[in-house]
């Protein structure tokens, strides 16, 4: 956190807005609103406060005299009477309560109310504390400070949320923008006979995994999923950097397993130790028709040919990239004929716990197989998903990515 | 995740049980800080009583492994079954980490 984040939030004017978020908390700056309808009481409970260490104190005589100052003065604490004419304490104190602006703030109650019913009346109201008189001048001070301090802590965690938040959620659109949109998809679909449908799925706000299509120079289709290790800020900012590396790379690599190994170089060079990232990268040759892929750990692809009723695997077996800059990745080959259907997805689908297994490939392969006869692949991918959720709660990054050749 | 060491003549036997993932990165922190400490020069991870590993609990096994080349010793990963072989086996650690069946 730093301190530059905090200042341009527009914090009102009291006790947080002068201060770094870490400054040590100092009384000096916090603002008190006494409210007591006795002017002696008044005066007491200020030179009090004063000798406290507490400077900014501002006095009001009734509860109506109280809620009137909030605005302008914007108390970090109020000191509450209870007993007063027009408006009385506990009155005064579910007002504040109902108004979003001082539900969180801290009343300290002072009273010469002493019975028990009379406390448990004046917390219903939404009291904070309460003290009785006659006055302790050590219990006050010292009580008034510990209010303070939980308040400044408490605003310095929710202005850190909400910040964290925000920054969070613009991060996220970013995010999903490393991967085409509609409008890629959809010339894609128009230009190449290639539909896809997919699915993107972080397990916190940011995620690991991405995937990417890309028309090679001799007019193929490349294609790659790939999931960090981890989840997560650290595992995002990863995706971005290889979704740099994979625009510069994949238009001068004609082959997958060199594709493979020229990000594995790449990211090798990146990581640091305990990190690294499984890819799926293959190619769709239409002409052929088959889909030549290499894996680096990846989870394995699964294809079909329409009228079958089970995917046939590939292999995903290969050493993850970011490990070891001389790897070299073994090229492999599955059918795709026209109007045959890709299925690629990151780990989190054959993760899901079944007991004391989880899912693993050849389940997903099951499940896969009662949605494959569906027309539509966006029909197939949410019949899948459904599947999924209610096999077991997913908790990586779940990614997922149907490929079917039109023509 | 939880583990018990058993230390021998020439190599410490650490034990893995339960699940390793994401949420046990500073539990295995600190087992590898002891891994490095103790005095045997051969680190075994015992993987028979491990149900489940995720990508982050690969990436702390390969930590531990370069942790333990940089205090001199060697690692060796020893009878994983299951999910767990099958993830070690897809992503080829073994090119990496000495594995035992």
């Amino acid at each position: 956190m730093s301190s530059q984040g905090m200042n341009d939030q527009g914090t009102p004017a009291g006790l947080f807005s002068a201060e770094a978020p870490d400054a040590p908390f100092t009384l000096g700056q916090a603002r008190v609103l006494v409210v007591d309808d006795n002017r002696v009481n008044r005066h007491l409970l200020l030179a009090l406060l004063e000798r406290g260490g507490v400077r900014q104190v501002e006095e009001a005589e009734d509860g109506n005299d109280g809620l009137a100052r909030l605005d302008s003065f914007k108390p970090d604490l109020v000191l509450l009477d209870l007993m007063m004419p027009h408006l009385d304490g506990f009155e005064m104190c579910r007002r504040m309560r109902a108004d979003p602006r001082w539900k969180g703030l801290p009343v300290l109650v002072q009273s010469s109310l002493n019975r028990a019913e009379d406390r448990a009346r004046a917390f219903a109201a939404g009291a904070t504390d309460y003290v009785t008189k006659p006055i302790n001048a050590v219990e006050l001070v010292a009580r008034v400070r510990i209010h303070l301090q939980k308040r400044a802590l408490l605003r310095d965690l929710e202005q850190y949320h909400t910040r964290a938040r925000r920054e969070l959620a613009q991060a996220r659109r970013m995010q999903e923008k490393l991967m085409p949109g509609p409008a890629r998809l959809a010339e894609l679909r128009s230009t190449l006979g290639i539909a896809i449908d997919s699915h993107f799925a972080p397990s916190s706000e940011l995620g690991g995994d991405f995937w990417g299509i890309q028309r090679l120079p001799d007019g193929r289709t490349g294609v790659y999923l790939v999931d960090f290790s981890g989840h997560g800020v650290g595992a995002a900012l990863n995706t971005f950097r290889l979704h740099a590396i994979c625009q510069q790379l994949a238009p001068a690599c004609g082959d997958p397993e060199d594709f493979l190994a020229a990000v594995n170089t790449r990211l090798c060079a990146l990581l640091p130790s305990g990190q690294f990232a499984t890819m799926l990268t293959g190619i769709v040759d239409t002409e052929a028709g088959v889909f030549d892929y290499a894996s680096a750990g990846s989870t394995a692809p699964m294809v079909w040919a329409p009228g079958e009723t089970e995917p046939r695997l590939g292999d995903g077996t290969g050493l993850p990239l970011g490990l070891l800059a001389s790897m070299r990745y073994e090229r492999r080959s599955l059918p795709l004929p026209p109007g045959g259907r890709l299925f690629l997805y990151s780990d989190a689908a054959i993760e899901i716990q079944q007991g004391c297994d989880v899912l693993d490939e050849c389940g997903l392969a099951a499940l896969v197989g009662r949605h494959m006869a569906q027309a539509e692949g966006a029909r197939f991918l949410e019949g899948v998903l459904e599947d999924l959720r209610a096999a077991g709660p997913i908790d990586d990054d779940l990614t997922a990515l149907v490929l079917t050749r039109l023509s | 995740m939880d583990y018990g060491v058993e230390q021998r003549d020439q190599e410490a036997v650490v034990r893995l049980r339960g699940r390793l993932t994401f949420n046990d990165h500073a539990k295995l922190r600190a087992l590898i800080g002891e891994m490095a400490q103790n005095k045997a020069k051969r680190q075994v991870l015992d993987l028979s009583s491990l149900e489940f590993v995720d990508s982050a609990g690969i990436g702390m096994l390969l930590i531990a492994r370069e942790e333990m080349v940089n205090a001199g010793k060697s690692l060796v990963l020893r009878t994983a079954a299951g999910q767990v072989k099958r993830v070690l086996t897809v992503a080829q650690i073994g090119k990496i980490v000495t594995i035992e069946d």
